[in-house]
């Protein structure tokens, strides 16, 4: 699925998307432990997690996830703003809890 | 080791007639602890101290047998010898070895006229696939006849350890490395630049996607290792080679103390604070052997951690 399809989710915020971002999103994940999510978080992935900071990003690189939603409101860290331009990773916040995003997320990659 | 026939190899010898047919396979050690022959002698030295053993058999790069090394070549360094030599200069070539599908009679045999402390053991393409010696067939005849034998404790324990895998222990040169990094920062944040600085230049390389991906896990995990519970400045490096891509993280800080606890998914040594930050799951270890093809730890308290991971291409 075309990144902007999932920027037009009434229930996601778009934080940074970045410019010629062409990678298609495929699959999800949600996970706050690092270590879980880089066992599991499948490439081409978006990621539903509460950590705000700057190693997510490492985190995606590494694992090849292309965008990550902040769950409940909560905010991403500057620094992570700023990695994620150089990482090229899409990040989007939302209102709603991960277990409801996921849901939704779900729903949408699965009809797509 | 010409000694007199003791009553270690008499009853192994009595044993041994109920058991003749027995497959060397099914007592050998295996995977066996090996190096290769570029192997400095210090470290050779050192693996045999961890490991609590006197000798292993020493390998080519395609795991073929080229020779054996023991404690008394060791000696002999001592007298005349540098241990920056390597083991392919002081081990003994053309050791005698066996097949895994010969019998233990094959064994008796051989130990009959030779006496030596332990036999490798190849399989069919003539690669290094376990040791055998005297204690692994008295051990394997007690265990058969039902008795508990509680031999030589250290040794099992250092050999059963769950993670132990091939040992290569090759050493890699200074003009060799492809790709070296210092993990000399202390934030758990910057976790995590190695790793997809690795990744980036593997990728250069035309490593497939699959296998950076499975290299750049295993070592983000290392790297957190590093920052999070070392205590101390580290580094990485790696190699490409025809088949194969290595990766060797070091550090120089406090060690692993438990490293069977440390194996174990879900048990971690971290502080609150940062398990706040998602670290501390207790997977870093699991998932490092998980992602590679071979891992290999090397870790005693206050002396750092070396870790070595080869992933096959």
């Amino acid at each position: 699925m075309k990144i902007e399809k999932i920027a037009q989710c009434d229930f996601l915020e778009t934080v940074f998307i970045p410019e010629n971002f062409d990678s298609e999103i495929l699959i999800g994940h949600t996970g706050d432990l690092l270590s879980e999510v880089m066992r599991n978080c499948q490439e081409n992935s978006i990621w539903v997690t509460h950590q705000s900071h700057q190693n997510i990003i490492a985190v995606s690189e590494v694992t090849g996830a292309k965008a990550i939603v902040i769950a409940e409101n909560l905010n991403f860290n500057a620094d992570t703003v700023e990695s994620a331009k150089d990482a090229s990773i899409a990040l989007f916040k939302t209102k709603l809890s991960a277990f409801e995003c996921c849901g939704k997320l779900y729903n949408l990659l699965k009809n797509d | 080791m010409a000694e007199e026939k003791n009553d270690v190899d008499k009853l192994v010898e009595m044993l041994s007639k109920v058991f003749v047919n027995i497959k060397i396979k099914d007592i050998m050690t295996s995977p066996p602890i090996v190096v290769t022959e570029e192997t400095k002698l210090k470290y050779v030295k050192d693996i045999m101290r961890i490991k609590k053993i006197s000798g292993m058999p020493v390998i080519t790069r395609n795991q073929n047998l080229s020779g054996i090394i023991s404690i008394e070549d060791i000696i002999k360094v001592y007298d005349s010898g540098s241990f920056n030599d390597r083991a392919v200069n002081w081990m003994t070539k053309n050791p005698v070895f066996l097949n895994e599908d010969d019998t233990l009679m094959s064994f008796l045999e051989a130990n009959e006229k030779l006496n030596y402390g332990r036999y490798p053991v190849i399989n069919r393409n003539k690669k290094v696939v376990g040791v055998v010696t005297k204690l692994d067939i008295l051990e394997w005849m007690f265990k058969k006849l039902g008795y508990i034998y509680v031999h030589d404790q250290r040794r099992e324990e250092t050999l059963n350890k769950r993670f132990t895998s091939l040992l290569t222990g090759e050493q890699y040169e200074e003009t060799r490395i492809d790709f070296r990094y210092d993990i000399d920062y202390e934030s758990v944040e910057m976790v995590g630049i190695a790793a997809t600085k690795l990744k980036k230049f593997l990728l250069s390389k035309y490593i497939k996607n699959d296998v950076v991906r499975k290299v750049s896990i295993a070592t983000y995990e290392a790297e957190a290792n590093i920052v999070i519970h070392s205590g101390s400045k580290g580094v990485l490096y790696c190699l490409i080679n025809n088949d194969h891509v290595k990766v060797f993280l070091e550090d120089y800080g406090k060690g692993i103390e438990n490293l069977d606890k440390a194996m174990k998914e879900g048990f971690s040594t971290a502080t609150e604070k940062i398990r706040e930050k998602g670290f501390g799951a207790g997977m870093g270890l699991p998932n490092m052997k998980r992602f590679s093809d071979r891992m290999t730890l090397i870790s005693s308290p206050n002396k750092g951690v070396k870790v070595e991971m080869l992933f096959y291409i």
